[in-house]
């Protein structure tokens, strides 16, 4: 939807909203096209999956990992790589559950402090990265290992289930999460097109040196954006850690891929400058659409990985091939 | 040698020297005994106590020289002493089960019997293994489903494909509720949580049949039954796991998870003394001995929650 040439960074407001939202649509309308046969393509070979409580079931179920995505998808754009947010994901649910069960917090405070350890360490790679020069898939492999240390040090064979209600309402049911997950990706849209750190985005992730010439502070805004990042791996993962109502070190592992692969098959570029974030959401319907679909199917688990790994190889060919001919 | 190792040295060479006095003493049996550090591993201090109190059942002298951590090299010191030092028999749990070649063969050479527990060690000269069944323990799980689920479709979650533990524990289930006129459906989550939760929950709504669940592992399990709970089928479906983890002792304290298999750490603590014991006798003693899974539900949790 937000794109990626350098006049929407100059001047944003000028542009009328019909011509914006034209040209966005133009955008989101492969991928929008693409999930929409794939549904209908279930809903002619499987009968349990036509029912309007299916098509719930699979929005829930792609919210966790499409607010995580939310996070991959502006990283992604300013040109950077965070591969730890799966791991910053099992802290927070660590964090959580250490909380509730062993200090008996209360949820406000719970929440605040969970989103508030993913924010810290989405900013310490960015820190690290930004003073040490060492290249995004370093630190963040980095950090990738040692945040999942952290989720295992901090579990000290501790059993963190059975959590507050209110507490469980952030995963429980399709109306939440799938609210929440609406709030997140409208916001970060709003944040990409209509703010000034959201357009230094696709500056930066264009052409870093340019972006520093034209007085972005290239640094701080690296920063913000992994710090993001970091944030919307807390949300999911607080939503996941209610949504299982216990909490484990192992969770999130390979998430960091997952939401990759729902950028690229969305069509936002690995190397930065150009994509956007509804267009994720819908590359996370898609994977999630196949999976499910193939479950009600009864195909098993290990052939859904292997379409699903097809589907990510495709979508960038078709992207290729549409760019070419355009 | 570093002033650690001899001191540790000292301390084998002492708790041999006066079991040895003990042993003569009384004319009962001595037995070496080392295996994983219990601080690491709950299991390991429960069969560690298991083994003991055979031993003091049975009037046998036992050293315990399980090293306080779980250190290959430091074990294999301890079990050498005792050989050179003349036992009447080994039990071993072993840290790493290669690289005891050659302790073995001086134990062949002195003619002391070994029994291997937990862990199988690849020599001849280890006449007996004592190691949990996992096919076996999953037979447990999969009899408890029978009895308890209503006739229709059980949905086993498994581990990853190709690791033996969680074969055994499929095929297990698989083979008792299908033997009872259950049908199975089988889907891979390699150990993992989220992926159990969306299969209890995409499975039950595609497939209104299934009646009970089995995962491999714990964490699955309680993941399947809060999932089936949101789906509103708590009650209908009958969930069951394999570890015994505090979690999951809630849960079916709580009456939700309906029940787990746990490793059976007492019965392979004192089948282990019960093997040497037989060795040293000259009597003949399988090669391998299967520990069966405890099984613990609402009616027993309660010896398992601390």
């Amino acid at each position: 939807m937000t794109d990626a040439s350098p006049a929407t960074k100059i001047e944003p407001a000028t542009r009328g909203f019909a011509v914006r939202a034209m040209h966005e649509f133009r955008q989101v309308s492969p991928v929008l096209l693409a999930v929409v046969l794939i549904y209908a393509g279930f809903l002619i070979v499987s009968p349990p999956f036509r029912s309007l409580d299916t098509l719930f079931t699979v929005l829930t179920q792609a919210t966790v990992l499409a607010i995580l995505a939310c996070g991959t998808t502006v990283v992604l754009i300013s040109g950077g790589l965070d591969l730890s947010v799966g791991s910053i994901f099992a802290v927070v649910g660590i964090v959580a559950g250490q909380l509730f069960t062993t200090y008996h917090m209360p949820v406000p405070v719970v929440l605040i402090a969970g989103l508030g350890a993913g924010t810290l360490l989405g900013t310490l790679n960015g820190i690290v990265q930004v003073f040490t020069k060492v290249p995004a898939f370093i630190v963040s492999l980095g950090a990738l290992t040692a945040y999942r240390g952290i989720a295992e040090l901090a579990t000290a064979g501790v059993n963190m289930s059975r959590f507050p209600p209110e507490f469980k309402i952030i995963g429980s049911g399709y109306i939440v999460p799938i609210s929440i997950a609406a709030v997140v990706a409208l916001a970060t849209w709003f944040m990409l097109t209509r703010t000034r750190i959201g357009n230094h985005a696709y500056a930066i992730g264009g052409n870093e040196e340019v972006a520093r010439l034209a007085g972005i502070n290239v640094a701080r805004a690296r920063v913000f954006y992994y710090a993001f990042g970091g944030f919307m791996a807390a949300l999911a993962g607080l939503m996941q850690t209610a949504r299982l109502d216990f909490a484990q070190s192992t969770r999130g592992v390979g998430y960091e891929l997952f939401a990759i692969a729902a950028v690229v098959i969305g069509g936002t570029s690995l190397f930065g400058g150009r994509g956007g974030v509804i267009r994720t959401i819908i590359g996370m319907l898609i994977i999630q659409t196949i999976s499910t679909g193939l479950s009600y199917m009864g195909v098993d688990t290990s052939t859904q990985r292997v379409t699903i790994g097809v589907i990510i190889i495709l979508a960038v060919y078709l992207d290729v091939l549409r760019r070419r001919v355009s | 040698m570093s002033f650690l190792k001899m001191a540790k040295s000292v301390a084998v060479a002492t708790v041999l020297a006066s079991g040895l006095a003990y042993a003569t003493s009384a004319s009962a049996l001595t037995i070496a005994y080392s295996g994983y550090p219990g601080a690491i591993s709950a299991f390991w201090a429960s069969v560690t106590d298991a083994v003991k109190a055979e031993a003091a059942a049975e009037g046998i002298t036992l050293l315990d020289l399980t090293t306080p951590e779980a250190d290959a090299a430091a074990q294999k010191n301890a079990i050498d002493t005792a050989i050179s030092q003349g036992v009447d028999g080994l039990i071993i749990g072993a840290v790493d089960n290669r690289g005891f070649d050659d302790t073995l063969a001086k134990a062949q050479e002195k003619n002391i019997p070994v029994v291997a527990i937990d862990t199988g060690i690849d020599h001849p000269w280890v006449k007996s293994l004592v190691q949990t069944d996992n096919l076996a323990a999953a037979g447990v799980a999969g009899k408890y489903l029978v009895d308890h689920a209503k006739k229709g479709t059980v949905l086993i979650i498994g581990g990853s494909e190709g690791h033996q533990t969680g074969n055994a524990r499929r095929d297990g289930v698989k083979a008792a509720v299908e033997a009872a006129g259950f049908t199975t459906i089988f889907q891979i989550c390699d150990w993992k949580d989220d992926c159990a939760y969306d299969q209890a929950l995409t499975q039950t709504k595609a497939n209104p049949d299934i009646t009970a669940i089995f995962a491999a592992w714990d964490g699955g399990a309680l993941a399947a039954e809060n999932a089936v709970k949101e789906n509103g089928k708590g009650a209908d479906i009958v969930v069951v796991g394999f570890d015994g983890s505090p979690a999951n002792f809630e849960s079916i304290k709580a009456g939700e998870q309906a029940a787990t298999v746990k490793q059976d750490s007492v019965g392979m603590g004192t089948q282990g003394v019960q093997n040497i014991v037989k060795l040293i006798k000259g009597e003949a003693v399988p090669a391998l001995t299967p520990i069966a899974g405890v099984l613990i539900d609402k009616s027993n949790v309660a010896d398992y929650l601390k």
